[in-house]
């Protein structure tokens, strides 16, 4: 919840010149950036970000091609596009559900269908669900002791002995004990609520240059066929190319190497912006793939395009690092 | 037939189980990795699977590798069905990670199997007294597979969840036990 709050304060750092688009201070990659400030969803149904939400998501712009010596930041490491896919080892799997499974598939057809009538069970409630309340009564309970020797206290008027000064300071310890119950509460469901990290990639474009070709959309291939792209309009190329960041996609993808086929599509490009990724996105972290379009080229093809890959730092470290406080948007690409 | 068990029907030998080449491949990949019991790498897949289509569920459990004595196998595949996609995809894990992931060519609309299966180890401990161990000694037959599922191979109730074991020797039928992935009983055997 802190982190959150956090987050939307800083921002207020943050240049929207576009829709989805954002002109970011310059800061170590992955500094901050609140695991829940957006949810997540299955890459089948996952679209580009072109809302104002972005906003709430502090997205880094430096293009770091080497770890970073800060310690506390996220180790930013440059990853290499090829023209061709990748060949990996293919390993075999499920191989006696494979060679038999027209019998598998015939058993299966054979189980016959049958309705039962039975009363419907209740799923078993979250045993948290059942703390948070037996925390919260116990806090309420609490609570009306402290109200009953108060009003007790009203009732007597003034303080005229030692025993009432000693009866003031259980009741401050009775206050102090309730605020401790609910930041204990509060950890609880800050933990279980806001700090579930699954496994995601946020694909990021920045960079461009007038001189080397027009990118009018990008287009991201999973190895499952699955397709996402961003289409690009004159202001969004323009403010990335000032040092913005456009989200191309985010998404839940899955814990393992895989390779992505990437596209740049547009004036020069098409024939030549084609090319391929092998990524291993951590499991439940954020995981960030930023494009860099300063240095590319067409000419040179997709290998001029300078990628990163890092990780969302959530410590408590990386979120409250001072130096975001103090961060400057600017309008001008570093 | 198997007559050494009690617990051993003479079923008509499923004519299309092959075992033809089973395991015997990629020996080198799984030399460095730690073997590791079936559950050990449920959550690693089941990550993978919900990144995949949130409605997706474990439809079955298959050693990708040898299995040892103690039902640990280096690799193990994890297939998971979603109705909304209709499709179903596998996640074979290695040494903590994904080693393969590939969507099934064939239509398996298969139940989910039942939440609390026994572990592989309690399963090949089950098969090894229901039979298998007999079957190994006098037959010198191997391990070959554990596969897990529900309905397949279960004969009396088709909404049990099993593993069945299946143990192979050169020339001969192999050797299927069934345990009751509940449990851990074994619900029978067969030779094809």
């Amino acid at each position: 919840m802190r982190r959150i709050l956090h987050a939307l304060a800083l921002g207020t750092v943050l240049i929207a010149t576009a829709p989805g688009l954002l002109l970011a201070a310059r800061k170590a990659p992955g500094a901050l950036m609140p695991a829940t400030a957006k949810p997540a969803t299955n890459r089948t149904s996952a679209e580009p970000s072109t809302d104002a939400t972005a906003l709430s998501k502090p997205v880094a712009s430096a293009a770091v091609a080497k770890p970073s010596p800060d310690p506390n930041a996220a180790a930013v490491t440059t990853v290499t596009i090829e023209r061709d896919r990748p060949v990996r080892e293919k390993l075999p799997t499920l191989r006696f559900l494979k060679a038999n499974r027209d019998f598998i598939r015939a058993r299966f057809d054979h189980l016959r269908q049958e309705s039962h009538v039975e009363h419907a069970g209740a799923d078993a409630i979250d045993p948290r669900f059942v703390e948070y309340r037996q925390l919260l009564a116990a806090i309420a309970a609490g609570k009306d002791s402290v109200m009953r020797a108060s009003d007790a206290r009203e009732r007597q008027g003034v303080f005229t002995s030692v025993e009432d000064l000693a009866r003031l300071e259980h009741e401050l310890d009775e206050m102090e004990r309730l605020l401790d119950a609910q930041r204990t509460r509060l950890g609880l469901l800050q933990a279980d609520f806001a700090g579930r990290q699954r496994t995601e990639l946020d694909v990021l474009l920045t960079g461009g240059n007038i001189l080397g070709g027009r990118v009018d959309s990008v287009r991201v291939t999973f190895e499952d066929g699955t397709t996402v792209s961003s289409a690009l309009n004159e202001t969004q190329r323009t403010s990335i190319a000032r040092g913005g960041v456009l989200e191309v996609f985010r998404g839940l993808v899955e814990p393992r190497a895989q390779v992505l086929e990437l596209a740049l599509l547009g004036e020069g490009w098409s024939a030549t912006g084609h090319g391929f990724v092998t990524l291993e996105p951590a499991r439940d972290r954020l995981t960030f793939l930023k494009l860099d379009l300063a240095e590319a080229r067409p000419a040179l093809g997709i290998g001029s395009v300078a990628a990163t890959t890092w990780l969302l730092d959530t410590s408590p470290q990386g979120s409250q690092d001072p130096s975001l406080r103090s961060a400057e948007a600017t309008r001008d690409r570093p | 037939m198997d007559d050494r068990t009690p617990r051993s029907r003479n079923r008509s030998v499923p004519a299309g189980l092959v075992f033809a080449g089973l395991l015997a491949a990629s020996p080198g990949a799984a030399a460095d990795a730690p073997p590791f019991a079936a559950r050990t790498g449920l959550e690693l897949a089941s990550t993978a699977a919900q990144s995949w289509a949130p409605d997706a569920r474990l439809v079955y459990v298959e050693n990708d590798e040898a299995v040892d004595a103690g039902g640990t196998s280096t690799r193990w595949g994890y297939l998971f069905y979603s109705p909304s996609e209709d499709r179903a995809r596998v996640w074979s894990v290695r040494g903590g990670r994904i080693a393969a992931a590939e969507n099934l060519d064939m239509r398996f609309d298969a139940p989910p199997v039942a939440a609390g299966w026994l572990d592989s180890g309690r399963a090949l401990a089950a098969a090894e007294q229901g039979g298998g161990a007999a079957f190994r000694q006098s037959a010198h037959a191997q391990l070959q597979t554990m596969l897990l599922m529900r309905g397949a191979f279960s004969e009396g109730d088709p909404d049990v969840t099993t593993w069945t074991v299946v143990y192979s020797t050169p020339g001969a039928p192999s050797l299927f036990v069934v345990v009751d992935a509940t449990n851990g009983k074994v619900q029978r055997t067969w030779r094809g």
